[in-house]
């Protein structure tokens, strides 16, 4: 397309295709959440606040707690699917 | 029939620019481009994150068209941006960080020097087409290939002038010590490019000084500025000494090494010191990769935390300057290695 045009598209290349969101829980209660503490300072602070309250509010059967290697980095793969394995829904904590 | 469409205003309403005309990559340029590498057009040169879109060396000259270079810098374009993709650098991290930092790209050899590649008086441009046109030919990549644009997926507060393009060569004419390629263990006849997530350039004046000590004291105050993550975490640093600086230095008896060690020892700032100012933080200092006791307030934390954190070259030109560039705290080791011309 951008070839007609007389010049090459600069973001051919770029990856395009689209990621489903995974299927949501209606409720919570029962299931396994998993917490996620990113590394930065008190993200486990705010994420032992949101356990407690999943529990207690929601019913939520079992917390699997894990934590990133570094904020800045992505969570190892074995990481991702350890998780996505166990739980029902994953809530990610940002500290700071 | 429409209204004839001008390229250049089409590539700025694309987010396909750095605000600035591009050059429009015809078929023909980039053929033109391509001839300024062995290599083949299709070879790949890794994903290029958040958006990990491929590059390629044919995508590579594209981008290296747009932002005006010669065909002869492309091999430092492809060198650049694979030292890049080096996992230790973390460049998915600077992509979308808060922070402003940019890789700082100091290229050793005799290839940069044949291109043109400057490392003298004015280094950091503008005016110097080599410079000017293989840091933003990496910064074009960034955002085409990598999605890092600004207030989409890079949440930096303030961006940064070096985000536009960030490549210098070392003053070895005017330097007295090796560059910083073979204090790295690199010959001199070997093509290195060192990338380093930093800040821009922060100068510093001394036209004062007759002797390394108070010299380096000054400078080694500089690196310790609160709120640069040097004095908060594991932080990578970059000094570029002046000429006239560097001579200093050299006429006190100093080596290249000597320089480097006295920097690490005298850079840093005293947790009461630290505690006095905004970003100290318990827990941060107990995350350095050194003992520091937060409870003691004359415990010293060094702005280096591992002397190879520290890149010091000879750079700029003559006058009582230096320049300084503090690193990014996001887990960013420095990269250093070979390209192919």
């Amino acid at each position: 397309m951008a070839e007609d045009l007389g010049f090459i598209d600069p973001t051919a290349g770029a990856r395009r295709e689209a990621v489903p969101l995974a299927p949501r829980p209606e409720a919570l209660s029962g299931k396994t959440v998993g917490l996620l503490d990113n590394t930065k300072e008190q993200a486990d602070v705010i994420l032992r606040a949101v356990g407690d309250a999943l529990r207690e509010r929601h019913g939520v059967r079992e917390l699997v707690i894990r934590r990133k290697e570094h904020y800045s980095k992505p969570a190892p793969q074995a990481l991702i699917e350890e998780m996505a394995s166990l739980c029902d829904a994953v809530v990610c904590a940002l500290g700071g | 029939m429409g209204a004839p469409v001008d390229e250049f205003e089409f590539f700025l309403e694309k987010p396909w620019s750095d605000g600035l005309p591009v050059v429009i990559p015809t078929r023909e340029r980039v053929e033109r481009m391509l001839a300024g590498t062995r290599r083949d057009p299709e070879e790949v040169i890794g994903e290029v994150p958040p958006l990990l879109g491929e590059a390629t060396v044919r995508s590579v000259a594209v981008h290296a068209v747009m932002a005006g270079c010669r065909p002869e810098y492309l091999p430092v374009v492809l060198g650049g941006l694979e030292a890049m993709l080096v996992e230790e650098l973390n460049l998915n991290g600077v992509q979308a960080t808060m922070h402003g930092a940019a890789p700082l790209m100091i290229v050793n050899g005799p290839y940069a020097k044949r291109i043109g590649l400057h490392g003298g008086g004015g280094c950091f441009g503008p005016g110097f087409r080599a410079n000017a046109t293989i840091g933003r030919a990496i910064r074009l990549i960034l955002m085409n290939l990598g999605g890092g644009i600004p207030r989409v997926s890079s949440m930096t507060v303030f961006g940064l002038p070096a985000r536009y393009t960030y490549c210098i060569a070392e003053n070895v004419e005017e330097s007295p010590w090796e560059p910083l390629s073979v204090s790295r263990g690199f010959s001199p006849q070997e093509d290195v490019i060192t990338v380093v997530m930093c800040e821009g350039p922060r100068l510093f004046f001394d036209d004062v000084s007759d002797e390394p000590g108070r010299l380096l004291a000054g400078i080694a105050e500089s690196m310790s500025s609160p709120g640069s993550w040097n004095m908060h975490a594991r932080t990578d640093l970059a000094v570029a000494l002046g000429p006239q600086h560097a001579a200093l230095c050299a006429r006190g008896g100093l080596s290249r090494g000597d320089v480097h060690r006295r920097l690490c020892e005298l850079a840093g700032r005293r947790v009461g010191e630290l505690k006095r100012t905004g970003n100290w933080r318990r827990e941060r200092a107990l995350a350095f990769p050194i003992p520091v006791d937060p409870d003691d307030d004359d415990c010293f934390v060094p702005a280096v935390k591992d002397p190879a954190d520290l890149h010091l070259i000879v750079a700029g030109g003559w006058g009582p300057i230096s320049a300084l560039m503090h690193g990014w705290s996001g887990g960013s080791r420095a990269v250093a290695r070979t390209y192919e011309v």
